[in-house]
Protein backbone atom coordinates (compact mmCIF):
# COMPACT_ATOMS: atom_id res chain seq x y z
CA UNK A 1 0.00 0.00 0.00
CA UNK A 2 2.53 2.55 0.84
CA UNK A 3 4.45 1.08 -1.58
CA UNK A 4 1.95 1.97 -4.05
CA UNK A 5 1.34 5.32 -2.66
CA UNK A 6 5.13 6.53 -2.98
CA UNK A 7 4.91 4.99 -6.50
CA UNK A 8 1.80 7.15 -7.17
CA UNK A 9 3.31 10.18 -5.63
CA UNK A 10 6.29 9.92 -8.09
CA UNK A 11 4.64 9.62 -11.10
CA UNK A 12 1.90 12.77 -10.26
CA UNK A 13 4.98 14.61 -9.17
CA UNK A 14 5.83 14.91 -12.61
CA UNK A 15 7.45 18.51 -11.75
CA UNK A 16 10.36 17.32 -10.00
CA UNK A 17 11.55 20.22 -8.16
CA UNK A 18 13.27 22.81 -9.98
CA UNK A 19 15.68 22.73 -6.94
CA UNK A 20 16.06 18.94 -7.43
CA UNK A 21 17.54 19.83 -11.15
CA UNK A 22 19.92 22.67 -10.43
CA UNK A 23 21.52 20.69 -7.91
CA UNK A 24 21.99 17.91 -10.04
CA UNK A 25 22.61 19.92 -13.61
CA UNK A 26 24.72 23.20 -12.29
CA UNK A 27 26.70 20.66 -9.39
CA UNK A 28 27.17 17.56 -11.42
CA UNK A 29 28.28 16.06 -14.52
CA UNK A 30 31.25 15.46 -16.19
CA UNK A 31 33.51 18.24 -16.47
CA UNK A 32 35.31 18.40 -20.10
CA UNK A 33 36.24 22.13 -20.56
CA UNK A 34 34.84 23.66 -23.94
CA UNK A 35 36.90 25.76 -25.81
CA UNK A 36 34.84 29.28 -25.04
CA UNK A 37 32.73 28.89 -22.06
CA UNK A 38 33.35 30.96 -19.02
CA UNK A 39 35.18 28.79 -16.10
CA UNK A 40 34.10 26.78 -14.40
CA UNK A 41 34.70 28.83 -11.35
CA UNK A 42 32.64 31.28 -12.76
CA UNK A 43 29.48 28.60 -12.76
CA UNK A 44 29.98 27.26 -9.41
CA UNK A 45 30.03 30.54 -7.78
CA UNK A 46 26.56 31.29 -9.82
CA UNK A 47 25.82 28.11 -8.30
CA UNK A 48 26.46 28.73 -4.44
CA UNK A 49 24.68 31.64 -4.94
CA UNK A 50 21.42 30.65 -5.90
CA UNK A 51 21.58 28.76 -2.28
CA UNK A 52 19.79 32.28 -0.78
CA UNK A 53 17.93 32.83 -4.05
CA UNK A 54 16.35 29.68 -4.56
CA UNK A 55 15.23 28.12 -1.24
CA UNK A 56 13.29 31.61 -0.47
CA UNK A 57 11.48 31.69 -4.74
CA UNK A 58 11.08 27.92 -4.38
CA UNK A 59 6.82 28.01 -3.98
CA UNK A 60 7.16 31.10 -6.84
CA UNK A 61 8.79 28.93 -9.56
CA UNK A 62 6.07 26.15 -8.23
CA UNK A 63 3.44 26.64 -11.24
CA UNK A 64 6.65 25.70 -13.73
CA UNK A 65 6.03 22.36 -14.75
CA UNK A 66 8.16 20.09 -16.25
CA UNK A 67 5.23 19.41 -18.92
CA UNK A 68 4.21 23.58 -19.72
CA UNK A 69 7.64 23.53 -21.16
CA UNK A 70 8.61 22.95 -25.00
CA UNK A 71 9.87 19.87 -24.87
CA UNK A 72 9.56 18.27 -28.44
CA UNK A 73 9.14 19.96 -31.97
CA UNK A 74 5.83 19.67 -33.17
CA UNK B 1 21.49 15.62 -40.08
CA UNK B 2 25.18 15.73 -38.22
CA UNK B 3 26.10 18.13 -41.28
CA UNK B 4 24.43 20.91 -39.73
CA UNK B 5 26.72 20.35 -37.35
CA UNK B 6 29.80 20.84 -39.30
CA UNK B 7 28.60 24.17 -40.93
CA UNK B 8 30.60 27.45 -40.51
CA UNK B 9 27.97 30.06 -38.89
CA UNK B 10 30.65 32.09 -36.41
CA UNK B 11 27.67 33.15 -34.57
CA UNK B 12 26.50 29.65 -33.21
CA UNK B 13 28.81 26.99 -31.51
CA UNK B 14 28.16 23.65 -29.75
CA UNK B 15 26.39 22.63 -26.52
CA UNK B 16 27.29 19.64 -25.23
CA UNK B 17 24.85 17.37 -23.24
CA UNK B 18 27.20 14.62 -22.50
CA UNK B 19 28.96 11.58 -24.27
CA UNK B 20 28.36 7.86 -24.78
CA UNK B 21 29.84 4.93 -26.47
CA UNK B 22 29.67 4.36 -29.87
CA UNK B 23 26.78 2.17 -32.01
CA UNK B 24 24.22 2.23 -29.03
CA UNK B 25 20.60 2.41 -29.73
CA UNK B 26 18.91 4.73 -31.44
CA UNK B 27 19.12 8.51 -31.60
CA UNK B 28 16.52 10.33 -29.51
CA UNK B 29 14.41 12.83 -31.21
CA UNK B 30 14.74 15.26 -28.80
CA UNK B 31 15.41 19.33 -28.62
CA UNK B 32 18.00 21.25 -27.24
CA UNK B 33 18.85 24.00 -24.20
CA UNK B 34 17.37 26.53 -26.78
CA UNK B 35 13.64 24.83 -27.47
CA UNK B 36 14.66 25.13 -31.05
CA UNK B 37 17.81 23.09 -32.64
CA UNK B 38 17.64 19.69 -31.90
CA UNK B 39 20.25 17.20 -30.42
CA UNK B 40 22.58 15.45 -32.45
CA UNK B 41 24.72 12.34 -32.31
CA UNK B 42 28.60 14.14 -33.13
CA UNK B 43 31.17 10.63 -33.11
CA UNK B 44 34.28 12.16 -31.43
CA UNK B 45 37.40 10.05 -31.13
CA UNK B 46 35.88 6.19 -30.91
CA UNK B 47 33.11 7.93 -28.54
CA UNK B 48 29.39 9.66 -29.69
CA UNK B 49 29.31 13.08 -28.00
CA UNK B 50 25.23 14.69 -27.64
CA UNK B 51 25.05 18.11 -28.60
CA UNK B 52 23.24 21.10 -30.11
CA UNK B 53 23.82 24.19 -31.89
CA UNK B 54 23.55 27.15 -29.71
CA UNK B 55 23.88 30.87 -30.30
CA UNK B 56 27.35 32.02 -28.85
CA UNK B 57 26.01 35.10 -27.67
CA UNK B 58 23.30 33.36 -25.54
CA UNK B 59 25.10 30.68 -24.60
CA UNK B 60 28.66 31.76 -24.78
CA UNK B 61 29.63 35.32 -23.93
CA UNK B 62 26.88 35.88 -22.24
CA UNK B 63 26.02 32.55 -20.11
CA UNK B 64 27.37 33.74 -16.56
CA UNK B 65 25.42 37.08 -16.97
CA UNK B 66 21.89 34.64 -17.92
CA UNK B 67 22.49 32.42 -15.26
CA UNK B 68 21.98 35.01 -12.93
CA UNK B 69 18.61 35.71 -14.79
CA UNK B 70 16.85 33.39 -12.55
CA UNK B 71 13.77 32.57 -15.29
CA UNK B 72 16.24 32.11 -18.01
CA UNK B 73 18.41 29.62 -16.00
CA UNK B 74 15.08 27.38 -15.06
CA UNK B 75 13.98 26.80 -18.18
CA UNK B 76 17.35 26.16 -19.71
CA UNK B 77 18.77 24.19 -16.52
CA UNK B 78 15.47 22.30 -17.32
CA UNK B 79 16.14 21.54 -21.41
CA UNK B 80 19.13 20.24 -20.46
CA UNK B 81 17.76 17.55 -18.14
CA UNK B 82 15.04 16.68 -20.52
CA UNK B 83 17.63 16.21 -23.26
CA UNK B 84 20.11 14.19 -20.98
CA UNK B 85 17.09 12.11 -19.89
CA UNK B 86 15.32 11.24 -23.39
CA UNK B 87 18.79 10.16 -24.31
CA UNK B 88 19.82 8.27 -21.23
CA UNK B 89 16.55 6.16 -21.88
CA UNK B 90 18.65 4.22 -24.82
CA UNK B 91 22.04 4.10 -23.69
CA UNK B 92 24.40 4.74 -20.99
CA UNK B 93 25.23 8.50 -21.12
CA UNK B 94 28.43 10.49 -19.08
CA UNK B 95 26.20 13.70 -18.38
CA UNK B 96 28.29 17.09 -19.20
CA UNK B 97 28.26 20.04 -16.94
CA UNK B 98 25.69 22.86 -17.65
CA UNK B 99 27.32 25.28 -19.90
CA UNK B 100 30.08 23.35 -21.69
CA UNK B 101 30.33 25.23 -25.45
CA UNK B 102 32.06 24.47 -27.76
CA UNK B 103 33.34 26.64 -30.83
CA UNK B 104 32.80 23.44 -33.43
CA UNK B 105 33.00 20.07 -33.91
CA UNK B 106 36.73 19.55 -34.11
CA UNK B 107 37.18 21.49 -30.93
CA UNK B 108 34.68 19.33 -29.17
CA UNK B 109 36.62 16.46 -31.12
CA UNK B 110 40.05 17.65 -29.60
CA UNK B 111 38.82 18.04 -26.23
CA UNK B 112 37.25 14.99 -26.02
CA UNK B 113 39.87 12.79 -27.21
CA UNK B 114 42.32 14.46 -24.63
CA UNK B 115 39.95 13.70 -21.52
CA UNK B 116 39.14 10.01 -23.37
CA UNK B 117 40.90 7.95 -20.73
CA UNK B 118 38.68 8.86 -18.02
CA UNK B 119 35.80 9.61 -19.45
CA UNK B 120 35.78 5.57 -20.60
CA UNK B 121 36.54 4.68 -16.96
CA UNK B 122 33.42 6.66 -16.15
CA UNK B 123 30.97 5.16 -18.43
CA UNK B 124 32.31 1.63 -17.70
CA UNK B 125 31.36 2.80 -13.57
CA UNK B 126 28.15 3.81 -14.86
CA UNK B 127 27.35 1.29 -17.04
CA UNK B 128 23.52 -0.23 -16.73
CA UNK B 129 22.91 1.84 -13.54
CA UNK B 130 20.87 5.14 -12.95
CA UNK B 131 20.56 7.45 -10.29
CA UNK B 132 18.24 8.14 -7.96
CA UNK B 133 18.00 10.69 -5.64
CA UNK B 134 16.93 9.93 -1.73
CA UNK B 135 16.14 13.26 0.81
CA UNK B 136 14.98 12.02 4.26
CA UNK B 137 12.57 15.17 6.22
CA UNK B 138 12.50 15.36 9.84
CA UNK B 139 8.15 16.18 10.34
CA UNK B 140 7.94 18.51 12.36
CA UNK B 141 5.06 19.16 15.42
CA UNK B 142 5.01 22.96 14.58
CA UNK B 143 3.05 23.13 12.01
CA UNK B 144 0.08 21.25 14.33
CA UNK B 145 1.09 24.19 17.01
CA UNK B 146 0.59 26.77 14.34
CA UNK B 147 -3.20 25.21 13.50
CA UNK B 148 -4.17 24.69 16.70
CA UNK B 149 -3.19 28.66 17.82
CA UNK B 150 -5.81 30.14 19.12
CA UNK B 151 -5.78 33.56 17.89
CA UNK B 152 -4.22 35.31 15.02
CA UNK B 153 -1.32 36.44 17.24
CA UNK B 154 -0.69 33.29 18.62
CA UNK B 155 -0.50 31.48 15.11
CA UNK B 156 2.07 34.04 13.48
CA UNK B 157 4.28 33.60 16.26
CA UNK B 158 4.29 29.52 15.84
CA UNK B 159 4.36 30.65 12.17
CA UNK B 160 7.74 32.55 13.03
CA UNK B 161 8.68 30.03 15.22
CA UNK B 162 8.50 27.21 12.93
CA UNK B 163 10.49 29.18 10.44
CA UNK B 164 13.49 30.36 12.51
CA UNK B 165 13.88 27.06 13.28
CA UNK B 166 17.14 26.66 11.67
CA UNK B 167 18.48 23.15 11.51
CA UNK B 168 16.49 20.02 12.10
CA UNK B 169 17.77 17.40 14.77
CA UNK B 170 20.51 15.85 13.73
CA UNK B 171 20.53 12.61 11.33
CA UNK B 172 19.88 9.78 13.77
CA UNK B 173 20.78 5.87 14.22
CA UNK B 174 16.83 5.22 12.05
CA UNK B 175 19.00 7.17 9.58
CA UNK B 176 22.20 5.22 9.37
CA UNK B 177 20.14 1.90 9.39
CA UNK B 178 18.48 3.46 5.95
CA UNK B 179 22.09 4.23 4.64
CA UNK B 180 23.02 0.57 5.78
CA UNK B 181 19.75 -0.67 3.54
CA UNK B 182 20.52 1.45 0.47
CA UNK B 183 24.18 0.05 0.63
CA UNK B 184 22.46 -3.19 0.05
CA UNK B 185 20.47 -1.86 -3.47
CA UNK B 186 22.61 0.72 -4.54
CA UNK B 187 25.83 -0.09 -7.01
CA UNK B 188 27.17 3.44 -5.01
CA UNK B 189 26.22 6.25 -3.05
CA UNK B 190 27.19 9.63 -2.75
CA UNK B 191 26.17 11.90 0.06
CA UNK B 192 24.00 14.71 -1.15
CA UNK B 193 25.83 18.35 -2.07
CA UNK B 194 23.23 19.78 -3.18
CA UNK B 195 23.72 23.68 -1.97
CA UNK B 196 20.31 24.59 -3.76
CA UNK B 197 17.75 22.51 -1.98
CA UNK B 198 19.68 22.04 1.31
CA UNK B 199 17.99 25.56 2.65
CA UNK B 200 14.60 22.95 2.22
CA UNK B 201 13.28 22.70 5.65
CA UNK B 202 13.29 19.40 7.92
CA UNK B 203 15.77 18.14 5.74
CA UNK B 204 17.97 15.83 7.58
CA UNK B 205 19.91 13.58 4.64
CA UNK B 206 20.17 13.73 1.32
CA UNK B 207 22.11 11.90 -0.88
CA UNK B 208 22.34 10.03 -4.56
CA UNK B 209 22.31 6.47 -5.34
CA UNK B 210 23.77 4.52 -8.58
CA UNK B 211 21.60 1.96 -8.50
CA UNK B 212 21.63 -0.95 -11.31
CA UNK B 213 18.39 -0.83 -13.38
CA UNK B 214 17.23 -3.99 -13.12
CA UNK B 215 17.83 -3.49 -8.89
CA UNK B 216 14.89 -0.54 -9.36
CA UNK B 217 12.13 -2.83 -7.80
CA UNK B 218 14.09 -3.76 -4.90
CA UNK B 219 15.38 0.27 -4.19
CA UNK B 220 11.27 1.15 -4.86
CA UNK B 221 10.19 -2.10 -1.60
CA UNK B 222 13.14 -0.66 0.69
CA UNK B 223 11.81 2.98 0.54
CA UNK B 224 7.82 1.70 0.58
CA UNK B 225 9.24 -0.15 4.13
CA UNK B 226 10.74 2.77 5.29
CA UNK B 227 8.13 5.13 4.66
CA UNK B 228 5.69 2.59 6.32
CA UNK B 229 8.21 2.60 9.42
CA UNK B 230 8.48 6.28 9.67
CA UNK B 231 5.29 7.44 9.02
CA UNK B 232 4.57 10.47 11.23
CA UNK B 233 8.45 11.22 12.32
CA UNK B 234 10.47 11.31 8.97
CA UNK B 235 9.46 11.49 5.02
CA UNK B 236 11.31 10.14 2.46
CA UNK B 237 11.52 11.71 -0.94
CA UNK B 238 12.46 9.55 -3.54
CA UNK B 239 13.28 11.43 -7.27
CA UNK B 240 14.49 10.04 -10.39
CA UNK B 241 15.45 8.09 -12.31
CA UNK B 242 17.98 10.80 -13.18
CA UNK B 243 21.25 10.27 -15.76
CA UNK B 244 24.43 9.64 -13.40
CA UNK B 245 25.05 13.28 -12.58
CA UNK B 246 26.42 12.53 -9.44
CA UNK B 247 28.51 9.54 -10.10
CA UNK B 248 31.13 11.03 -13.25
CA UNK B 249 34.46 12.17 -12.06
CA UNK B 250 34.91 15.83 -12.37
CA UNK B 251 38.01 15.20 -14.00
CA UNK B 252 41.58 16.40 -14.63
CA UNK B 253 42.13 20.31 -13.77
CA UNK B 254 41.54 22.17 -16.71
CA UNK B 255 44.59 24.24 -18.32
CA UNK B 256 44.90 27.58 -18.00
CA UNK B 257 44.30 28.77 -21.65
CA UNK B 258 41.02 29.72 -22.91
CA UNK B 259 40.47 28.46 -26.34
Amino acid sequence: MADNDLLAGMAEREEVSLLDILDHVLNSGVVIHGSLVISLAGVDLIYLGLNVVLTSVETALQHMRLEQLPTTRR
Amino acid sequence: MATSLKSRDTNQVLYLYGVSRAGEGIVPDVVGVDAAAEVEAVPCAGLVCWASRVNKTEFADNLARNMENLEWLAEVSVRHQQAVAAIAASRDILPARFGTVFRNSSSLAAHVEKHKAHLTRDLKRISGCEEWGVKVFHVRAQAQAAAAAKSGREYLRARAAALHEQAPPPADAEVQRLLCALEEVAAETAPGSGVVSRGQRGLLWQGSLLVKRLQRDQLQQLMGRFSRDWEGARRIELSGPWPPYSFVSRGPEPEASRG
